[in-house]
């Protein structure tokens, strides 16, 4: 039987939670339920980072010119005997940052988008529509506009987008939120708007650039990953790692989140906290990404639609699934966009949008899917 | 009519909810035709529910029975007034310690995201997770699951542990979000409207898990609801209230009366006895049922 607290002891977990002598004996279902699922987290985690590094490995080989897989493995294990190490440079210092800069583009589209999904339980929420991407794109917009772009030893691209991102989340915030609570329906509206806004002013500004920085702009926009630079990766990488590490703390309780908010504030949920702590996650990881890839839409979407529906909707396994799962596509995307057209590239936000819009659609029309409806 | 402590309630050291002159208004945006600001939503509320009672909140529609239960959990907070729980003020209280001492179960959720009942009965256990470097999602221990395991149990929803929760029928949504209550390991379960769209049977299944909670538990119970009846066959006290105002609280005999609900309700109702339990019983007339009666005040 359940054990309650008494009047002087408040907290449960200081008392044994079944009532001796005889602890009753627990269903079967449940208990080896628990084994299974710490076995399927390990398992499905164990082989979702085995896929991306299959991924990284093909992602190296294909390209502008295909590596056999003795060039390939050789490369990755230093083993080239002598003379000029063309598949080395290859893969080490084109392809390498480059995949590598996929991955962590990737895996911050698609965490954000589960997170921000499960808050404001909305399956279209991700980056874009809520206003954040192009809050950052326009911020970068200026910041080439204006010539800041490359000031501050390389951050003012970035310090830019994130200004931007910020800006226009807070915005959105400011639109919805009305006397502490944040109705939902009223934060995706104003994300639209919000973004509409922003996509307007974009276009005004790139329509008095000059030729030069229009070309660069129009193609960053669509959404590019051409040679990051280290500076750019450890950023890049950095802020996933804390952002990865921030969502995960709050995943049980963005599972309450997402089945409704007075209950999950009545279960003890402060929800104050972990929609501060999603947003800004949100709009400090996605500055940092259109600063270095541009727009690349659909990601943030479509994964974490796929992964609920391969891995169920527990947070704690989805979001680090989402992560990887982003990471993939966009590694593949990538790969797809330098190789079809080579030695020219198609911009990779034209490729995901390619293969998330079909893929999107097909889901649509083919599961009975509740989250959907 | 102030309140009426019925006399058969044990010497408790400290009441489970002590409400003491709260008032609360929503900052509406549309309920501003009358120039100044929304209505008060509760207004001058007081009354002292102990340890052990089952009560039952009724009123009409907008009387303001579950802003008192949001209040009651602090999803909202009220202008004025103190609200205590087993003698603490609610405000000095986290987030996690009232979800500790109270559970509450909301009228709807949203069941869009495919968890599984045995998941959403273990989101129960979210006020009592312990989670740090080594734990850093908060999976759930052993003992959480003997106690989901027993609040399932309770709740007759063993067997559908492993059921998708959208798959389920309304009866059985309600039992699984009582479960999840349960799993919180309160001392007062606060519901809101918990036999809403549910036909008899199933409305009798949950009075009577509710009626065994309360009895083996030993569970503090406030609940709303719209059916009077039912309050009254299973309310050890009855609160009525009426645009935002306590009308009266006591047992259902005293509250449960043609003159009253004629009054609060501005429609003429019928009162007899259950024939099985001596407890009043409330119909509609049959003719007339919106005749309205001259409301003449409060009590």
């Amino acid at each position: 039987m359940i054990v309650h607290p008494s009047p002087s002891q408040t907290n449960l977990s200081d008392q044994p939670a079944i009532a001796s002598p005889a602890p009753l004996p627990i269903y079967k279902g449940i208990a080896s339920w628990q084994a299974l699922r710490a076995r399927r987290w390990y398992g499905v985690m164990g082989s979702m980072v085995l896929l991306t590094c299959g991924v990284i490995a093909l992602c190296l080989q294909f390209g502008a010119h295909t590596l056999t897989m003795a060039e390939l493995w050789s490369a990755l294990t230093f083993s080239t005997a002598g003379g000029e190490d063309v598949a080395g440079i290859i893969v080490w210092d084109i392809r390498f940052p480059r995949v590598l800069m996929g991955l962590f583009v990737g895996a911050s589209l698609a965490i954000t988008g589960a997170a921000l999904q499960a808050l404001v339980r909305n399956p279209l929420a991700d980056p874009y529509v809520l206003g954040i991407s192009s809050g950052a794109a326009f911020g970068a917009t200026i910041g080439f506009a204006i010539g800041i772009g490359s000031m501050v030893g390389g951050l003012g691209l970035p310090l830019c987008a994130f200004i931007g991102g910020g800006l226009s989340i807070a915005l959105v915030y400011r639109i919805a939120a009305s006397q502490g609570q944040l109705p939902m329906h009223k934060l995706l509206l104003a994300g639209v708007i919000v973004n509409a806004i922003c996509s307007a002013l974009m276009m005004f500004a790139t329509s008095i650039l000059n030729p030069t920085s229009l070309y660069r702009v129009v193609l960053w926009l669509m959404g590019t990953l051409t040679a990051p630079s280290l500076t750019a990766l450890i950023g890049i990488g950095g802020c996933l790692l804390i952002a990865v590490v921030l969502l995960l703390r709050e995943s049980q309780a963005l599972n309450l989140l997402a089945v409704g908010e007075d209950a999950a504030r009545s279960s003890g949920v402060d929800s104050d906290r972990v929609q501060r702590t999603v947003f800004l996650v949100s709009a400090v990881l996605t500055g940092a990404i259109v600063s270095v890839s541009g727009m690349i839409g659909f990601v943030g979407m479509v994964v974490p639609h796929l992964v609920r529906i391969l891995c169920g909707a527990d947070h704690r396994l989805l979001l680090p699934v989402s992560a990887l799962g982003g990471g993939i596509l966009l590694m593949v995307a990538d790969t797809v966009a330098r190789t079809v057209v080579a030695p020219a590239e198609i911009p990779v936000g034209v490729i995901t949008a390619l293969i998330g819009g079909p893929f999107f659609i097909y889901l649509l029309m083919t599961r009975k899917y509740r989250f959907f409806a | 009519m102030s309140e009426q402590i019925s006399e058969n309630i044990g010497p408790s050291p400290l009441p489970a909810i002590e409400v003491r002159q709260i008032a609360f208004r929503y900052d509406s945006v549309r309920g501003s035709q009358s120039g100044n600001r929304s209505s008060w939503a509760i207004n001058g509320m007081e009354f002292t529910v102990q340890q052990g009672e089952i009560v039952g909140v009724i009123g009409p529609n907008g009387s303001g029975k579950s802003s008192l239960l949001k209040l009651l959990m602090r999803l909202v907070r009220p202008e004025n007034g103190v609200i205590r729980l087993f003698g603490v003020e609610l405000e000095t209280l986290s987030r996690e310690s009232i979800a500790r001492q109270a559970a509450y179960m909301p009228q709807d959720l949203s069941y869009d995201f495919p968890f599984s009942v045995l998941d959403m009965v273990l989101m129960g256990r979210f006020p009592h997770r312990r989670s740090g470097l080594w734990n850093l999602v908060g999976w759930e221990q052993q003992e959480d699951l003997a106690v989901a395991q027993e609040a399932m149990a309770q709740t007759d929803v063993t067997h559908l542990a492993h059921r998708m929760i959208d798959t389920l029928s309304a009866g059985e949504r309600q039992r699984v979000l009582l479960a999840r209550a349960l799993a919180q390991a309160p001392r007062v379960l606060m519901l809101d409207e918990p036999t809403a769209h549910l036909d008899l049977n199933h409305q009798l299944d949950v009075c009577r898990i509710l009626k065994r909670i309360h009895a083996q538990l030993e569970m503090t119970v406030l609940f709303v609801s719209h059916d009077i009846n039912l309050a009254s066959q299973y309310c050890d006290r009855i609160l009525l209230m009426k645009q935002g105002a306590l009308v009266c609280i006591g047992s259902p005999q005293e509250v449960i009366h043609p003159q009253v609900l004629n009054e609060v309700y501005g429609c003429r109702v019928l009162v007899d006895v259950h024939p099985e339990t001596g407890l009043p019983r409330v119909s509609l007339p049959g003719q007339d049922c919106h005749q309205t009666v001259a409301v003449s005040g409060m009590l």
